[in-house]
């Protein structure tokens, strides 16, 4: 990729704004609550701008126009679960959160049931995240590495050691001032690259005609329902049953008990901006993925039209031309492109049709684009075949490049800057969030829990920042780390997640609806909830969405069973309610 | 939590009608899918 003096002055400006800006923005009073909750000062629309850059990582930004380019816009219904989430969090999760005046969710497990269970909780927090924040740095590193042959581990230092600096100096409020510009620099390059896009379609083919030709390639499946001549697919990922349901309780745990969203709706300045703030993301967040998955349908008609590369990691593409399978790959390269020509002459005749509205015509060209688009799909998967063969750890997947090779091989110089600039500012965005809510955990949960000496608050404070620190370097050494294990990692610690979140989940469901249930029996339920989880998991049975909503229920069910058949006379959980705040 | 809740429920008067109001919400943002699949398809 050319990455010309003009990108890298695009590249340099932009991510000196957002570190200014955060060290600028991030003077706040000197104790926990300053550092930790912003001192609780936040308006609504911060809160929802944290929100939205704390969820969407840079692999976001990269894989979902792969996700687009390839499977088509089905992606978008695993959003479809979040805004029903929303509400029941407000009603539910934020209230208390806002009475207790917690720093982190896990205190309010004590509260409500006993300190183990509470530190358990955040045990399986601080696990999860701590590994799969390490997993955010390395994931564009890798892409970075591939496109442009940056060095990953400079890479890696140099992603990581900025971020620590405004993080580690200016808390929450730095956290959610750069990510209100982080979040519209993103959406804007986005946009303007779509845009590109639309522009470079041949004379003659506008956005409309655009929309025609991606749809009759099947890419824009937006509504499928999973079911197949053999019924429901339980293991299919994307439909919408898995995305309401599925999506219901994933958008449930993540944004109602992990601390790094639990942590951005806390520093709002009144419970009511909390919920504002949580409700409008409930409603924006469907339509801009859309959008975003939309750029990808743009960019699969514009290779419609343009030489599309078989494979698009151009690195990988480059190792297996120098190994041994290289006449292999360069006979299903010649394969690809001899469809990829047939399928433009298609796309072409199909767009004559349109405009000339030759309904049966246009007929036996969706047809044939069909077939074409099939075949085209079997040649790349034997492609991802050879990847896989040739390169040990590689799953043989492109997604994640096929928007940033159309990027360097298309777009002008700046705009490829700005685009390489959102990798780290999305990178940054949810790092950030991730590596506060670590510190937060680590402090209040565990630091302020268990310490027996007394601190003073400017104590407090230096210790979060010391945590802040620790768990960056942490994260950067993991980075480091699972680039040796390859690239399947990524895929590895998304499920990783899901085997905590459910589990997660079902302590805090219990909290708020099960009364009667007490510490103990929660506690053994949730252990026997994630031995479940893992082994639903290990046997393959069901798709990782849904393990969000087997380990919820599982917890529910084994510590109603456990209180009711051996913990019948434990305090239960009225009486401990009698002791909270109002 | 009912009496907090009462207090705190941006916009509307009860939680209720937040329901409504994304599942209408959820509803149309289907139904407009399901025609723009079906209307470029």
């Amino acid at each position: 990729m050319n990455f010309s003096r003009l990108d890298w002055t695009v590249l340099v400006f932009t991510l000196l704004l957002i570190i200014v800006y955060g060290v600028y923005r991030s003077r706040t009073s000197r104790n926990l609550e300053g550092y930790l909750l912003s001192d609780r000062q936040m308006p609504w629309w911060l809160v929802l701008l944290s929100i939205m850059g704390t969820q969407a990582s840079a692999i976001t930004f990269l894989t979902v126009p792969g996700q687009a380019f390839s499977d088509g816009m089905r992606f978008v219904q695993y959003y479809f679960g979040l805004p029903l989430a929303m509400v029941v969090i407000c009603i539910s999760f934020v209230p208390i959160f806002h009475r207790l005046k917690v720093f982190t969710a896990y205190e309010y497990l004590e509260q409500r049931f006993d300190v183990k269970t509470r530190l358990l909780t955040s045990s399986l927090f601080l696990l999860s995240r701590g590994l799969s924040t390490g997993v955010s740095i390395i994931a564009p590193s890798i892409v970075l590495h591939s496109m442009l042959g940056w060095d990953i581990t400079s890479t890696n230092i140099f992603m990581g050691g900025l971020l620590i600096v405004y993080t580690v100096s200016g808390g929450a409020k730095a956290v959610a001032y750069t990510q209100q510009l982080q979040v519209i620099i993103i959406y804007t390059a986005m946009f303007l690259a779509a845009w590109w896009a639309i522009k470079m379609l041949p004379e003659g083919i506008g956005f409309t005609d655009a929309l025609h030709i991606g749809g009759k390639s099947g890419k824009l499946n937006v509504i499928t329902t999973g079911v197949t001549e053999k019924g429901f697919d339980w293991k299919d990922r994307y439909n919408i049953w898995s995305g309401v349901i599925g999506g219901f309780f994933l958008a449930l745990s993540y944004f109602g008990t992990d601390q790094s969203q639990v942590g951005r709706y806390l520093t709002a300045r009144s419970e009511q901006e909390s919920k504002i703030g949580l409700l409008m993301n409930g409603l924006v967040k469907v339509p801009l993925q859309f959008c975003i998955l939309l750029i990808g349908v743009l960019l699969f008609v514009f290779y419609q039209f343009n030489k599309a590369p078989a494979f698009f990691n151009l690195a990988q593409e480059q190792t297996i031309k120098q190994s041994a399978n290289a006449g292999e790959f360069a006979t299903a390269d010649q394969r690809y492109q001899q469809v990829q020509d047939e399928k433009r002459k298609t796309v072409v005749a199909l767009g004559n049709a349109l405009q000339n509205d030759n309904e049966t015509e246009i007929d036996q060209l969706r047809s044939k684009l069909q077939l074409q688009q099939q075949e085209a799909r079997q040649v790349r998967d034997s492609i991802s075949n050879i990847v896989k063969k040739t390169i040990p750890g590689s799953d043989g997947n492109d997604a994640n490049y096929v928007f940033l090779r159309f990027v360097g091989d298309f777009l002008p110089n700046g705009l490829v800057g700005l685009i390489i600039a959102i990798i780290f500012l999305a990178s940054w965005s949810s790092i950030a969030a991730a590596l506060h809510a670590l510190a937060s955990c680590t402090m209040v949960d565990f630091h302020k829990r268990l310490s027996k000496r007394a601190a003073t608050p400017l104590q407090e404070y230096r210790w979060s920042q010391t945590y802040a620190l620790i768990w960056g370097i942490f994260s950067v050494i993991v980075a480091q780390f699972s680039y040796n294990l390859g690239n399947s990692l990524v895929e590895a610690v998304n499920i990783l997640g899901s085997w905590f979140y459910g589990t997660i989940l079902g302590i805090f469901l219990v909290a708020f609806y099960f009364k009667w249930i007490g510490g103990h029996a929660v506690f053994i339920g949730a252990i026997i909830a994630e031995i479940i989880v893992i082994s639903v998991y290990t046997l393959d049975w069901l798709s990782f969405l849904w393990l969000n909503l087997i380990g919820a229920v599982a917890v529910i069910i084994f510590s109603s069973l456990l209180q009711v058949l051996f913990f019948r006379s434990s305090a239960s959980a009225p009486q401990r309610e009698k002791a909270l705040p109002k | 939590m009912s009496t907090i809740d009462k207090e705190q429920i941006p916009v509307f008067k009860k939680w209720r009608h937040w329901y409504w109001l994304v599942i209408g919400f959820l509803l149309v943002l289907v139904v407009l899918f399901y025609c723009f699949t079906k209307f470029f398809a």
